[in-house]
């Protein structure tokens, strides 16, 4: 291993030292702020750190080797910056979070730090995952995500003192998550036997050398990639391994839905891309028709279940799933540049999308949170619809009680159901464009079915919102008072999803260039 | 750079116009009015381009601005304004005004931000009216639904959700096809060419195999005609209507159809011209369809909105009918007929808004002689229900007859049927005024309207009524000026069926893309000795 092997992996290694930093900090001055400082800060320095190894890259042919476990090309390194600026943006929701539930002045035992620690290992996995060029790190990656997020799915029960029902909800999301992800992985493992078996090696290019020897006549090898991509699809919540996702969204503390919504699918479809582009799995018609059948079912089960749904929460799981499927779309057109730039297009719009949606529900219930605590009154019973930040009827007026506030998840609410002005409708255009370029018109019926489902939800939401006749019980609530750092986060994402939904240039030469 | 003005100017107007709420408590309408008389004056800069276009003009487009926007899809922001759209964009600005005059002091309810919404419709529809990039028009096209979304569903009546939603999913569910089509045309253009591009003129000359041709064309086809609407995509407009304020239905029933027919015209037609020829007798039975359809349906109605609301659905029949025809005498009656029923209908749903407004019912079983409580508003509405119904002399009548005319020589039957509306048009429009506004003082009125004196329409109201009236009489008795100005663009979209219609000389020549020298000499229209 090389000087200039070790420095291409400076992004990981920065995470690395910073978890260790972590550590040992908690384990010396247990302080809320001073932990999030030092997370925000090793971010800070592995986005720089990805910039500066994109510079050294352009020197070599595009891509260096590091062993044959890891390889930095420039999509990885565009994945890690997006990765990477996601987990500021749930730093930040989560600071929001633990702030108010932790109640530091009543409980001075009360410590949340470990949150960030485990932000950051999950950081590490995806950034393993999306670098990976062998199953070992591939393996590694998907794993280190999941034992991170399993105490982080049921943080509620341990970190803080939160309701009864807030604590089961989270408790039973992370059983669940910790259950299935348990199954999906043994499925992987045992595709990645079987692929190994057919194949002799692990490393992909390795196998892409074998290829055309085992060509599709080998059952063996098309199993061990069937149940590597079921593995990977559960990761993705599509059609039909989607059960978990709305009892897992819904019970886990909102930042943590957040970084499980963008962050394993981002890492997850990063690793497709580079596994179908090393092996030229395109070519295979058994995983392309299992993807569509996948995508088609994920863009009309999602969509028709969101309908039925009053939590925000769960419409959102349930909309994610959908929008996977649309992503699906662009990725099955294949290899080549365009469906890459796709697929990734659509990627950014969904993670500043969802997280911008995740981020104000978020954040207007831990508004609730402080207002209750500092009128001392602890709401033990389950509260109400109207009552409850997470159903839809508390958001009956928003916008004549917040406006700000208002705009910005109408916003999110837009670009989520593709209406031009958001970065949503580019990513839409992208999708209609790969499939009218790869000539799929059944999957292009699903995108328009889907969207039409999708539009009555978003826009049911969308007008509760803008609801005149606001029920006496309400209005006791007033304007929201969201922290300064929430605003600064709400108004970036949005910005960015303006910018991005009327000058998509950018953003696209940023893709290609990178 | 003028057009991108009137949508800047209209799109900040809006914005101030919510922003100044907090301060000034009734000055977003008078942002409001000073945004749309400000636009109106920059549309009407183009007025000696539309005086001097019956003479000689080489080119078909008056002015353009051309900025390269996503390089990457070959998108550009392509603006251009030719007869059609400016006197849609008149059309757009007047009924603009029209409303806002007439609901000045209608809206209590967070005034700033309605008209926020207001102004962002007509900032969408005037982008709509002038794009000549095709993405660019989709965006538009997309921009002016969520503030007429929002206007409904904040400022409508009982059922203004339902009927909000119902009227977003038509309408954005239809346009998702067209996106489709949008980009399969530019990507076949794509691949023909090597080209990549979405500009309108350019995309006139791709060369389409029949098949996509005519898939393509029902792409278009199907969301131009939701939004004008056609059976049996006319469902949302009742309850958009029925449910939408005053204001909000004046913009939906003037202009937001207006956008479906510009459409058919401006796009459908030039770029699938054998497709749609082929498609042609199915549009016109479709037309002759809802001009029937509408008229029985009008006839059964007992609330006034839905009552005009089906009438609405019949006379866009007659410009679905007018445009398939495909000749120009036709045509010139469907441009004609959008411009009349934009203003007619206008007026017909200010005047039964101005009735709720003062007796708090629209439901003709409660209403009736109502004549001598509101003797200038139901001389009014009289004037405009017989304008409605096409009595000689007003710019209606002229519309209808040349598309019955036109449509005859294509296909005697279905203009029979049509002409069949016409009667029923007769019947609704009657009846409405018989049960309304003569016949004996209801007593139900009495009973609700108790204590309150109910006042005639105010010199405002009046002004704004009377100015329309004044407009559909003279369109009625001097139709040629604006068959003149909308010459060019029928001649052009003619000149692309290859089969010429005995019709508008020089509508023989071969379609091709780049026709700048082919175009005819603009030559008086052979129609001109149909005024009466």
């Amino acid at each position: 291993m090389s000087a200039h092997e070790l420095f291409s992996i400076l992004p990981l290694l920065i995470i690395s030292a910073g978890i260790v930093l972590l550590l040992l900090q908690v384990s010396f001055w247990r302080n809320h702020i001073g932990s999030f400082i030092t997370t925000l800060v090793t971010l800070v320095f592995a986005i720089l750190s990805c910039f500066w190894v994109a510079a050294s890259l352009s020197g070599n042919a595009g891509s260096i080797q590091v062993t044959s476990l890891i390889n930095i090309d420039y999509n990885a390194l565009f994945f890690s910056l997006l990765l990477l600026l996601t987990a500021m943006v749930v730093s930040i929701m989560g600071y929001n979070y633990l702030e108010p539930r932790c109640y530091p002045k009543r409980n001075p035992d009360n410590y949340p730090e470990e949150f960030y620690i485990l932000v950051l290992l999950a950081i590490l996995g995806a950034l393993t995952l999306v670098c990976s060029s062998h199953f070992a790190t591939f393996f590694l990656g998907i794993e280190l995500i999941s034992l991170a997020l399993y105490p982080l799915l049921g943080f509620t029960v341990t970190g803080n003192l939160s309701s009864k029902k807030e604590q089961l909800d989270s408790l039973e999301s992370a059983f669940k998550y910790l259950i299935l992800s348990a199954l999906s992985t043994a499925l992987g493992l045992f595709g990645i036997a079987l692929i190994y078996a057919a194949s002799g090696a692990l490393d992909f290019d390795s196998i892409a050398i074998r290829m055309p020897d085992l060509s599709q006549t080998s059952a063996l090898f098309a199993t061990g990639t069937t149940l590597l991509i079921i593995s990977i699809a559960f990761k993705l919540s599509l059609v039909p391994f989607h059960i978990w996702t709305p009892d897992v969204f819904q019970g886990a503390p909102t930042p943590v839905t957040a970084l499980i919504a963008t962050v394993g699918k981002t890492a997850a479809i990063a690793f497709l891309l580079r596994f179908f582009n090393t092996l030229n799995l395109y070519q295979s018609p058994v995983l392309i028709d299992l993807l569509t059948i996948t995508a088609i079912a994920s863009m009309l089960i999602g969509n028709l279940l969101a309908l039925m749904q009053n939590n925000v929460k769960r419409l959102l799981a349930y909309s994610s799933i959908g929008h996977i499927g649309y992503l699906i779309v662009a990725f099955i057109i294949g290899n080549s540049a365009f469906g890459t730039e796709a697929v990734i297009y659509y990627l950014v719009a969904y993670v500043i999308t969802t997280l911008g949606s995740f981020a104000i529900v978020g954040l207007i219930a831990d508004s609730v949170e402080t207002d209750q605590l500092s009128r001392d009154k602890k709401v033990i019973s389950p509260p109400e619809a109207k009552d409850d930040p997470y159903q839809r009827e508390f958001y009956r007026g928003l916008l004549w009680r917040s406006p700000w506030l208002a705009i910005c998840l109408a916003l999110m609410l837009l670009s989520l159901a593709g209406i031009p002005l958001t970065i949503g409708f580019i990513g839409k255009f992208y999708i209609f464009s790969a499939g009218v370029e790869g000539q799929m018109w059944a999957l292009l019926a699903g995108v328009v079915i889907g969207s039409a489902l999708g539009l009555f939800y978003y826009l049911r939401l969308l007008l509760t919102m803008v609801q005149r006749d606001i029920s006496e019980n309400t209005t006791n609530f007033g304007a929201l008072q969201i922290t300064t750092s929430g605003q600064l986060l709400i108004a970036t994402l949005a910005a960015a999803l303006v910018l991005f939904g009327i000058f998509p240039q950018i953003l696209i030469n940023w893709i290609n260039t990178i | 750079m003028t057009l991108l003005a009137i949508i800047i100017i209209l799109f900040a107007g809006g914005i101030l116009a919510w922003l100044s709420e907090r301060h000034l408590h009734k000055g977003g309408r008078w942002i409001s009015l000073a945004s749309l008389i400000i636009s109106t004056i920059l549309i009407s800069s183009y007025w000696p381009q539309a005086t001097s276009v019956s003479t000689a003009e080489s080119s078909q487009w008056w002015d353009t601005l051309l900025t390269s926007w996503i390089p990457r899809f070959g998108i550009s922001f392509h603006l251009s304004i030719d007869g059609l759209s400016f006197l849609m964009l008149l059309l757009t600005m007047g009924m603009g005004i029209f409303g806002l005059v007439m609901t000045w002091n209608d809206i209590s309810f967070r005034r700033g931000f309605f008209h926020f919404n207001y102004l962002w419709t007509l900032a969408g529809i005037v982008g709509v009216f002038t794009a000549m990039d095709l993405f660019l028009f989709f965006f538009f096209w997309e921009v002016m639904l969520i503030p007429m979304l929002l206007l409904i569903a904040v400022w409508g009546y009982d059922r203004r959700i339902y009927a909000a939603i119902k009227f977003f999913i038509f309408t954005q569910a239809s346009s998702l096809l067209m996106l489709i089509a949008i980009v399969a045309l530019a990507f076949i253009h794509y691949r023909n060419s090597g080209q990549l591009t979405f500009n309108y003129n350019d995309l006139l000359g791709a060369q389409l195999s029949a098949n996509a041709a005519y898939w393509l064309m029902l792409g278009f086809f199907i969301a131009f005609i939701v939004k004008l609407p056609a059976l049996p995509f006319h469902t949302w407009l009742p309850d958009a209507h029925t449910q939408a304020p005053t204001a909000g239905s004046i913009l939906l029933a003037a202009i937001l159809l207006k956008t479906g027919a510009y459409g058919l015209l401006r796009f459908t037609l030039p770029l699938f011209p054998e497709s749609s020829e082929a498609f042609a007798p199915v549009a016109m039975t479709i037309g002759a369809i809802s001009i029937v359809y509408g008229a029985t349906l009008a006839f059964a109605q007992s609330d006034m909105k839905r009552l005009v609301a089906y009438s609405s659905v019949s006379h866009m029949g007659f410009v679905l009918l007018g445009l398939y025809a495909l000749n120009t005498i036709a045509i010139q009656g469907a441009v004609m007929q959008m411009i009349a029923h934009g203003i007619s209908t206008a007026a017909l749903f200010a005047l039964v808004g101005a009735l709720q407004h003062r007796l708090h019912t629209r439901d003709m079983a409660e209403l009736g002689g109502v004549w001598p409580l509101l003797p200038k508003l139901s001389a009014i509405a009289l004037f405009f229900a017989i304008a409605s119904l096409g009595l000689p002399g007003l710019g209606n009548f002229i519309a209808e007859f040349l598309v019955l005319v036109g449509s005859f020589q294509t296909n005697h039957w279905i203009t029979v049927v049509a002409a069949i509306g016409l009667i029923g048009a007769a019947l609704y429009a009657l009846l409405m005024v018989q049960r309304v506004f003569f016949g004996k003082f209801n007593k139900k009125l009495e009973r609700s309207n108790k204590g309150h004196t109910i006042s005639d329409l105010s010199i405002r109201e009046t002004c704004a009524l009377l100015s329309l009236a004044v407009l559909l009489v003279i369109f009625g008795l001097k139709p040629q000026a604006i068959f003149d100005i909308a010459q060019p663009t029928v001649l052009k979209s003619m000149q692309r069926f290859t089969v010429a219609h005995d019709v508008g000389p020089g509508s023989r020549e071969a379609s091709s893309s780049n026709t700048k020298s082919l175009s005819p000499p603009p030559v008086k229209d052979p129609i001109a000795g149909t005024s009466p």
